[in-house]
């Protein structure tokens, strides 16, 4: 365990490491702060740039992105009530009462150090779990990674987003792009439609970058509205080790509830931000500050989202399965570097999983100290003009796209999918379970079919065995709760009208 | 959404249709397990199918969700999206370095900035910086085109 340690912290003091770390953190800070670029888009518009990196410096670049943005959200969430990513959402409510009250510096100085805690607090939730849960993924065979992943879509589909039917849908598209391209068991090619691009499928990145960036672009074209310019001059003020103590009840809340929603797919800490918010609203001693200026209200859910970014890697290096959007866009970077999450990640290259754990404490760190510098250049980005801006950002994506493979075809890959994905949007479908969808479906499907190769084509073998029943059942019960508890509500609501109308 | 879920529903139901049918244009290899490379793609279809069936039926008894979508401002968003197919089109024939400023000076304008100063500025600025970073530090071979 320690000498892994010890190879993980070779390659992410190495100089080079640490440069691209630091470039990492300082994007996800100046691309958080923007309105409309969340924690994964800034991942997303990045990837491109970390092809030719060794696979663990790219990993480590990326996770830097995603510490940074979390961070950089709740500056223009705290200077003009606007969540720079969705994750900082709940920190608008007090951030921008203290901001009225002048207390702006202290609201940024709480988010950052409370940020950094959550984030080093869950590398080691990151550590203590991941790896002896990659001893339990040993044990696991095809049909419990067929349950797993089936289960994981069951869950994004229903959970995220309201509306149960639309959600499948969404999962169910993203696995159909899936299987575009050469079958992997039998070499054969299968919906390419004669074209010779698309033998080797639609590449994950493009459609990652389509779907989370295009069409986040393309609805602040059509629908954002504009946000306000961040006027006058701002510092960060760190609280004083007194404040920091009365804070310590809102930030324990924010590690658990960061802890569990990182663990299952989904969000990108936005739930684990407001649940948290809502109980540290509860547990608090001066729950009448909240809504007013409380600086409790923006340690839990800025503590919560930090979490979030180590506890979603826990389910991806051990089964592959992502716990949140930044998690599925590190996915796509593994794959795409020839990396396979799962126990033999462990076994085979610790230096790339090490190296992750140390290279996010770093990540940290660097963090807190940009938190204090990058705070005035993040204002002048979010000050740009939004033609100016979101001109560059088509431009760097199509740039991107191109250089995935120096073709044409990516570039035309993500502009369809990014309408597609901005269509799903607008009529209330769910952008993220597509993603899990196209994400998962090689290893569904591979994984169904291995399972009845082995089983002699008897499907039972999914119910025989213990984990994989157990993992199904969780996964039809999560697809009919939404259903019982309509049919409970609309229940309910007849009985409260029948008095009336007799 | 419920006239918008209604045409969804039928244009999925329509895709899941084309799918299910070209699965059985799939050839199948020698070396293939059971199922085969069609038997997913087929149970996928019949899902989809029956979800968007979900989807008609529902919208169809008035029980999905009554709101409408917020408007949107539909000239600017088909003027960028007319200006980004225009440039994947034109891109291999003119080239990054031509094509490039002026998909910029295209949509900086489309979106209603008409400082010319600074939509000449960010559309060559950006490029250069572009191609800085993909063709000179990644290597990257762009679109040459008429250069």
């Amino acid at each position: 365990m320690l000498e892994r340690f010890a190879l993980g912290a070779e390659i992410a003091f190495q100089p080079l490491s640490l440069l691209m770390m630091l470039l990492g953190v300082a994007w996800g800070i100046l691309g958080g702060a923007l309105p409309g670029i969340s924690g994964s888009i800034a991942m997303a518009l990045l990837l491109p740039l970390t092809f030719g990196m060794n696979p663990a410096v790219a990993l480590m670049m990326l996770a830097g992105v995603y510490i940074g943005a979390m961070y950089g959200g709740s500056i223009t969430a705290i200077l003009i009530s606007t969540p720079g990513t969705p994750g900082a959402a709940a920190t608008v409510i007090d951030g921008y009462a203290l901001h009225k009250k002048g207390m702006s510096g202290k609201a940024l100085g709480v988010s950052l150090i409370t940020g950094t805690i959550g984030g080093i607090v869950s590398v080691f939730i990151l550590v203590a779990l991941a790896v002896p849960l990659s001893k339990v993924a040993l044990a696991f065979g095809p049909p419990e990674y067929f349950a797993l992943g089936a289960f994981g879509l069951a869950l994004i589909s229903s959970f995220v987003g309201r509306d149960l039917v639309k959600g499948a849908i969404s999962a169910v598209l993203g696995l159909i792009i899936a299987t575009a391209g050469t079958d992997p068991f039998s070499g054969t090619p299968r919906f390419t439609f004669g074209a010779i691009d698309l033998l080797s499928g639609v590449e994950l990145v493009a459609g990652m970058i389509g779907l989370f960036a295009v069409s986040e672009m393309l609805h602040q074209i059509a629908e954002g509205s504009a946000w306000e310019r961040i006027k006058g001059k701002f510092t960060t003020n760190l609280p004083t080790l007194v404040e920091l103590w009365r804070l310590r009840i809102a930030t324990f809340i924010g590690i658990v509830m960061g802890t569990i929603e990182g663990l299952l797919p989904g969000g990108g800490g936005a739930i684990a931000a407001f649940i948290s918010y809502n109980e540290a609203k509860r547990w608090s001693k001066h729950p009448e500050e909240f809504g007013h200026g409380s600086l409790e209200g923006i340690a839990a859910p800025e503590t919560a989202n930090n979490v979030v970014t180590g506890t979603a890697m826990i389910p991806l290096l051990t089964f592959g399965i992502p716990g949140s959007n930044g998690a599925a866009i590190m996915l796509a970077a593994m794959l795409l570097h020839g990396i396979r999450p799962g126990p033999q990640l462990f076994q085979g290259t610790p230096q790339i999983v090490y190296g992750l754990f140390v290279g996010m404490l770093i990540a940290n760190v660097m963090m807190l100290v940009l938190g204090f510098i990058a705070l005035r250049p993040s204002i002048a980005i979010v000050n740009v003009r939004p033609p100016l801006l979101y001109a560059s950002i088509l431009a760097l994506v199509l740039v991107g796209a191109y250089s995935i493979s120096n073709r044409m075809f990516e570039v035309w890959v993500v502009l369809i999918t990014g309408i597609i994905g901005y269509g799903m949007r607008r009529f209330g479908f769910n952008i993220l379970a597509t993603v899990l969808g196209l994400v998962l479906g090689f290893m569904v499907e591979a994984n169904l079919r291995r399972s009845l190769l082995i089983s002699l084509g008897n499907p039972w073998v999914f119910f025989t065995r213990p984990i994989s029943a157990g993992l199904l059942a969780f996964a039809i019960f999560t697809l009919l709760w939404p259903i019982v508890r309509q049919v409970r509500d609309d229940r309910r609501a007849r009985r409260a009208l029948a008095p009336t109308q007799a | 959404m419920r006239r918008a879920d209604f045409y969804i529903g039928l244009g999925l139901l329509a895709v899941a249709l084309v799918y299910f049918q070209q699965s059985f244009s799939i050839l199948r290899g020698f070396a293939s397990d059971r199922l085969g490379p069609a038997f997913f793609p087929r149970m996928l279809a019949l899902l989809l199918a029956a979800l968007a069936l979900t989807l008609i039926i529902r919208a169809g008894a008035g029980r999905s969700d009554p709101s409408r979508p917020p408007t949107i401002r539909a000239g600017m968003l088909a003027a960028v999206l007319g200006v980004l197919v225009l440039y994947a089109a034109v891109l291999p024939a003119l080239g990054f370095l031509i094509a490039t400023p002026l998909m910029l000076a295209a949509i900086i304008w489309s979106l209603g900035l008409r400082a010319w100063a600074s939509l000449a500025a960010a559309a060559l600025g950006v490029t250069v910086v572009l191609w800085f970073v993909f063709a000179r530090m990644l290597h990257v071979l762009l679109p040459p085109g008429l250069l």
